[in-house]
């Protein structure tokens, strides 16, 4: 029977009125979209996870335009060694004719994006840091600390040489292919809501530059528009368009308006009582009016203590940083965080100068990371909250120009912390130059497989009717850094 | 040997459960797909090579020419393995180029399961693919005959009459005027009813009150606005985008496709016509600015990085938009549903392959950077097409040469014929307006030298009277003088360039009409230019000199910068002199080289692509016709009568009501293919008047058919994003109607007020207040999503545009309405379309008197923080203020957004 049918005017207009606390944001609005272009047995998701959830929520750090693998978390002593020589000339030239090289997918012949084959010193030193011992670059001190946290993989790939790459490590398809739903959209589409006053999946930092995937990097494709992240900005007055009305309206006026619009709509769903878009949009109203003060609230630190603003320090991305943890405290699924937009290729993109480059992209990024990391440890959040720390690409250990490296997709490496991922634990190898991933090889979305799987979510199951995914697209969870 | 080998690598590599072990294998586990992937393209219900069929088990068995290749029990006597594994003589199977041979874990598997005795269940034989009710063409279906015929207006009403009473279904009663009225004004051309339209209908007793409307809102230039928009989803409207000035994609000025395609709606010109004209309108029409407009369809497509992306985009929107096939999987290998092989794509292909995008010049203007046509244009008839095995463009089959072709299950074949383009199609700079042009700009050049000449003279008249009174000042005298001479130099070759390009013209006229003239006149072509090139070498040279001269005034014996410069300019002057030197040699002897005006293109187009769009629009294309019907049936009652309107292949069952959509197609067909001629017939049927309201109808309805599968009542639709925007300004009284014309900036959508059609609309270049509503993707959206967000809420509610626009209506209703309840009808009247029923009537009125308390002690009040302000305050009289806050509310109502 059909379920308007059982609903007397009555428990439908107090069932309207009541509002929707303790309804899944995600089972709650309108899936209309998708749900009209497939075949009737298919449902969309209940918003419940598959399987017992390891983690509840996804922090994801995003370092645009390649920050070096060699100068971070994957020291080749060799590179050095071999230093100003070619790679033919030293015992490991094989990496210049490795079917691995195969994997490339070029998008148009450019200068950059090029095999350099002239050895470039490591431009820093590392130490070993905390109880596992692993290497981490000096740059990278505070994030050092936490390394006993944090499950370094140092053996991606990925196919496209160029900033493409960008949008390729969140949808998991090269640029050419055309754009698909990111990996935080997955999750939103997933996953129902644990904050009925905030979205869930929510980008902070400026986001890519049109020329390596724009919008397309937190956007939801064909999954529908309400899956896309919503870019906030860290500013408590102006956090996200049309947050808020203009200063010559007041707040009373406003709220006295919702009150009128929330009776008249309801008059209304009263005569189209089978009209369950009319119900969702009066919801919506309702979650609207919310955020508009909730929003504002995650970027007030006001009560914060002194003792944890000055852990994060100071700066945007110490603000960033700090509104994540914020965030994920108030049951946000996604936090999409950017780092180094520069409305370009982006500000990692080192191919001269990495040295100065990388010691102010890695200044900005240490303190305000491994406060964050350790905030969500005080507070037991790190056990529920996945920190993922990506870029596009590597760079390559050849240098390009006199001071520089260039793109490289042959091998790279990205951290995961918390939400059940081992810590102190280094997986997966590149060969002695860092050239190509050899142990343990992982293209991007083995990472969204990783963070999928301890959010509870099968891919499979989510797939949408008449939408293949590659196999690749998917991925596999990299079980040997599951807790 | 050979085999001995392999069976080693075998035993080596396959699990041994995979071998007869105690693991038993299942066929329609694990044999099935292995053989639906390697041997169903060539023995499955398509194609039966040597006779055989694979897709059934018991066909199987069976076997074909050379017996049965299976011997249960015995996998190596059994023909199958033997063929799979290419040994004892068999040829291998899948053959080269038609498949990767089976992996040994495959082979296995088949073996283990013939070892095991090949078990498998008789299964039903899958029926020919060619048989999908969406491949035959469509025949007009007789209209139902009924017991009740009361209830039928049109042939639509009969075929789903029929549909009701073969469910037990009553279709709900009929919408109010006011309700039905709106519909139909949002449906045909995008805005809602004014008041005054709203009360001349309700007053309208007459029988066509209705059908009135209908005409004259078909008859209205907002009609092409409307479903220009609609087809520009569909057709992947798309303006240039890339990376800062970088165009990346599509082209500039390709908003003159937009206007083709709005004006061609209004016009009513055949969708048959249209299909042609965006295929091959420069083939249909290559001398007709207006027609070639149309090709934006193909420009559309352009990718700066990669053509087989370009391509592939071209071939594969083409084929969903107008024949709702997908083809985009048959790029890497054959369909796995449909009957369609990788070799179609590339044969679809190798239709396209020739041509490529340029921008014609438009009367006027001469840079096609600031305007122009952009259009398709046949470049290279010889431009090879292969297949790329596996899809890989790193792997192209060069063995083979692809030609043009189209599936062969759609029936029909190209009829291409090569065709001969006028010399203004192929040579456009010799069009009038683009001589004309030129000789303008040229005019424009010597008039501009004339005016510098005559400031340059002015200068030095003055310098030549102050050297008279001061001696000293005969250095400024001398630069004047060197200026005068150079500005007369400019005079002169801006008349000798007038010239040669007048003789350009004349030389290009003559050779494009093969006129014995030409050699003659090229002679002198050519002179013109060298004596023009004489005299820009005579400038440079007077130019280095005052240079030089310069350098000498100011050069120090021991400053090195000043030294420097002066033997850099000395250099410059030996290049100089180099130059004229050589330009008056060129004088000495006559040639007939000269610079036409510009490039030729190809003077035959290759006529694939009109071939083609003649096949798509043939009256026996099975999928045209109905492809579109479903559109615009989906666009009136809010569900297609085919569920996927880009898909009719396997994985579409035959629809619910196929009949309907035959005729519907059909009738399309024999009126011309007029789109008018669907909307009249949609809109005036019963069943478009129907209530979307369930209760309109028995509960039972409810119960049988929830999903209104069956159309008992009308659905009920959000406002497209464009219409909430447009309808916020228009019921305001303050959209603006102009039409046409370059894109306007998307950042602008909240302070111009055009019809949202008319912003730009491509990859990173949408307007954020139309993204919130689901704003179709340039990328692909041949159905727009319905979303309910917050973020729309938030749109409505703190938009300045929906802000000025409320402060404005009421205004504007403010004075005519004395007491609150007038002006609360107004506001409905004008907003929603309708009255407000009691109930309504008395809590608005009830909030007027309220918010005017509330408003008229401020400093109670908390201003929002947000530090920005529009241009339009609120009132200050609390008044008047509450009755825009009210005038607000209404713009926030679910009933504004929906469509009834």
């Amino acid at each position: 029977m059909h379920p308007a049918l059982l609903r007397s005017r009555r428990a439908f207009l107090a069932d309207v009125g009541m509002g929707f606390t303790g309804l899944a944001l995600g089972a709650m609005l309108y899936r209309e979209g998708i749900a009209k272009a497939a075949p009737s047995p298919w449902q969309p998701p209940t918003g419940q996870p598959h399987f017992t959830p390891k983690a509840k929520s996804v922090i994801w750090f995003f370092m645009i335009g390649g920050a070096s693998h060699l100068e971070t978390f994957d020291p080749k002593p060799a590179v050095s060694k071999y230093a100003g020589k070619s790679i033919n000339e030293t015992p490991f030239k094989e990496v210049l004719t490795s079917p691995y090289l195969e994997n490339e997918r070029i998008v148009a012949p450019d200068a950059n994006g090029q095999i350099r084959t002239r050895l470039y010193p490591l431009q820093v030193g590392f130490k070993k840091r905390g109880q596992s011992g692993i290497e981490v670059s000096d740059w990278l001190p505070n994030i050092g600390d936490c390394i006993d946290d944090i499950a370094v993989i140092r053996s991606m790939w990925t196919e496209d040489s160029n900033h493409g790459a960008q949008l390729q490590f969140h949808t998991g398809r090269h640029r050419l292919d055309g754009y698909f739903p990111t990996i935080g959209a997955w999750v939103h589409y997933g996953l129902g809501s644990l904050n009925d006053n905030l979205p869930q999946f929510i980008v902070l930092g400026r986001p890519l530059a049109d020329c390596c995937g724009g919008m397309e990097a937190h956007r939801a494709n064909y999954l529908g528009p309400k899956h896309d992240g919503v870019p906030l900005t860290v500013d408590p007055k102006n956090p996200l368009p049309f947050a808020l009305p203009e200063r010559n309206v007041y707040l009373e006026e406003q709220q006295a308006e919702f009150g009128l619009l929330n009776r008249l709509n309801r008059l209304s769903s009263v005569e189209y009582p089978a009209d369950e878009k009319m119900l969702a949009r009066i919801k919506s109203y309702e979650l609207a009016f919310r955020m508009q003060t909730a929003v504002p609230e995650v970027f007030d630190f006001r009560n914060e203590d002194k003792k944890t603003l000055d852990m994060y320090g100071k700066g945007t991305f110490a603000k960033i940083c700090l509104s994540a943890r914020r965030l994920v405290e108030r049951g946000v699924r996604f936090v999409q965080i950017y780092h180094g937009s520069n409305g370009g290729a982006g500000g990692w993109d080192a191919h001269s100068g990495l040295k100065n480059n990388h010691t102010k992209n890695c200044a900005e990024i240490d303190r305000p990371i491994a406060a964050l990391l350790k905030d969500l440890k005080q507070r037991g959040l790190l056990d529920e909250t996945i920190v993922v720390w990506a870029t596009e690409f590597g760079r390559t250990p050849g240098s390009q120009g006199a001071t520089g490296r260039d793109h490289h997709p042959y091998g790279f490496s990205v951290w995961m912390a918390g939400g059940g991922i081992k810590g102190g634990i280094v997986h997966g190898a590149t060969d002695e130059l860092g050239f190509h991933a050899v142990e343990h090889r992982h293209y991007v979305t083995d990472i969204h497989a990783t963070i999928l799987h301890q959010l509870g979510l099968d891919p499979h199951r989510l797939a949408v009717p008449g939408r293949k995914r590659l196999e690749m697209e998917i991925g596999k969870p990299i079980k040997e850094i599951i807790a | 040997m050979r085999a001995t080998t392999w069976l080693t690598v075998c035993l080596l590599f396959v699990p041994s459960t995979a071998w007869a072990g105690p693991q038993k294998v299942d066929y329609v586990k694990d044999i099935k797909p292995i053989l639906a992937e390697k041997c169903f393209s060539c023995h499955g219900a398509l194609k039966q090579r040597s006779r055989l069929r694979m897709d059934a088990a018991q066909l199987l068995f069976k076997g074909g020419r050379d017996g049965p290749p299976i011997v249960p029990g015995k996998a190596d006597e059994s023909l199958l393995v033997k063929r799979v594994l290419g040994i004892d003589g068999q040829s291998l199977m899948p053959p080269e180029g038609e498949g990767e041979k089976m992996s040994h874990q495959q082979v296995a598997l088949l073996k283990a399961w013939i070892n095991q005795g090949a078990n498998a269940p008789v299964e039903p034989v899958p029926p020919d693919p060619r048989e999908h009710w969406a491949y035959k063409v469509p025949q007009r279906p007789a209209i139902p005959q009924l017991q009740n015929t009361s209830w039928v207006r049109n042939p639509i009403d009969a075929f789903l009459a029929a549909k009701h009473e073969e469910q037990g279904l009553a279709p709900a009663a009929p919408a109010s005027k006011e309700v039905l009225l709106r519909r139909v004004y949002f449906d045909l051309i995008g805005l809602p009813p004014t008041r005054d339209e709203l009360h001349a209908f309700l007053e309208d007793k007459s029988d066509d009150a209705y059908e009135k409307v209908v005409d004259r809102l078909l008859a209205s230039q907002r009609y092409g606005e409307r479903w220009g928009r609609h087809w520009m989803d569909v057709w992947r409207y798309s303006d240039w985008s890339g990376y800062r000035n970088e165009i990346r994609n599509s082209q500039p000025h390709i908003w003159r496709w937009r206007d083709w395609i709005i004006e061609s709606l209004n016009g009513d010109k055949g969708y048959d016509r249209m299909i042609i004209e965006m295929l091959a309108g420069d083939e249909i029409a290559p001398e007709d600015p207006s027609t070639l407009r149309a090709t934006g369809y193909l420009v559309r497509n352009w990718y700066k990085f990669n053509r087989n992306y370009w391509l592939d985009n071209t071939v594969e929107h083409t084929m969903k938009a107008f024949l709702a096939v997908t083809i985009n999987c048959t790029r890497c290998h054959e369909h796995k549903y449909d009957p369609i092989s990788q070799r179609a794509y590339y044969e679809l292909r190798a239709i396209f392959e020739p041509h490529q995008v340029r921008t014609d010049r438009v009367p006027g203007q001469l840079d096609t950077s600031k305007d122009g046509l952009p259009r398709a244009y046949d470049a290279d008839a010889k431009a090879p097409t292969y297949l790329y095995i596996r899809g890989n463009e790193k792997h192209p089959d060069k063995s083979r040469l692809m030609t043009p072709g189209v599936p062969s299950v759609l029936g029909g074949e190209l009829q291409i014929e090569p065709v001969d383009l006028p010399l203004t199609a192929y040579y456009p700079h010799l069009k009038d307006h683009v001589v004309h042009d030129l000789l303008e700009a040229a005019d424009r050049e010597i008039r501009q030298a004339n005016q510098e000449l005559a400031k340059a003279k002015a200068t030095r008249d003055q310098a030549a009277q102050k050297a008279k009174a001061d001696p000293k000042a005969s250095p400024d005298l001398e630069l004047a003088e060197e200026a005068w001479s150079l500005a007369e130099k400019k005079v002169a070759i801006a008349k000798a360039k007038r010239s040669a390009l007048s003789a350009r013209i004349e030389a290009d006229r003559a050779k494009y009409a093969n006129q014995p003239s030409f050699k003659e006149l090229a002679l002198s072509a050519g002179a013109a230019e060298r004596q023009a090139s004489l005299l820009q070498a005579e400038y440079g040279l007077l130019q280095a000199e005052g240079a030089l001269r310069k350098a000498q005034r100011s050069a120090k014996a021991n400053d090195k910068k000043s030294q420097d410069a002066l033997a850099a300019a000395k250099k410059n002057l030996d290049a100089a002199r180099k130059k004229w030197k050589a330009a008056q040699d060129a004088m000495k002897s006559p040639s007939p080289q000269y610079t036409p005006l510009g490039k030729e293109y190809p003077r035959t187009s290759t006529g694939r692509r009109l071939a083609f769009a003649r096949w798509l629009t043939n009256r026996n294309n099975p999928l045209t016709a109905r492809v579109a019907v479903n559109h615009i049936w989906l666009r009136h009652f809010g569900a297609p009568i085919v569920e996927n309107v880009f898909d009719f292949g396997l994985r579409s069952p035959k629809p619910r009501h196929a009949q309907l959509l035959d005729w519907l197609a059909v009738e399309f067909m024999e009126n011309g293919w007029s789109m008018k001629h669907l909307h009249r017939l949609m809109v005036t049927s019963n069943a478009y008047r129907m209530s979307s309201n369930s209760r309109a109808a028995p509960a039972a309805n409810l119960v049988k058919d929830p999903d209104n599968h069956y159309f008992w009542r009308m659905n009920s639709r959000r406002l497209e994003a464009e219409l909430v925007r447009d309808s916020l300004l228009y019921v305001a009284g303050n959209l603006d109607l102009t039409m046409g014309g370059p894109d306007i900036d998307h950042n602008l959508g909240e302070s111009s007020r055009r019809r949202s059609v008319y912003f730009r609309h491509a990859y990173e270049k949408k307007m954020k207040f139309l993204e919130l509503f689901d704003v179709a993707s340039e990328n692909e959206c041949y159905r727009r999503s319905e979303s309910i967000v917050p973020q729309q809420a938030l749109a409505l509610a703190n938009s300045t545009l929906s802000l000025e626009q409320s402060r404005l209506l009421a205004r504007k209703l403010h004075p005519s309405a004395v007491k609150s309840p007038e002006f609360v009808i107004q506001a409905f009247e004008q907003i929603l379309a309708r009255k407000p029923s009691a109930e309504e009537l008395k809590i608005c009125t009830e909030f007027l008197a309220r918010q005017r308390k509330l408003l008229s002690d401020k400093s109670k009040l908390t201003p929002s923080p947000n530090p920005q302000a529009s241009k339009i305050a609120p009132a200050s009289d609390p008044i008047l203020r509450a009755r825009e806050n009210l005038v607000h509310v209404l713009m926030n109502h679910n009933d504004f957004v929906t469509i009834r």
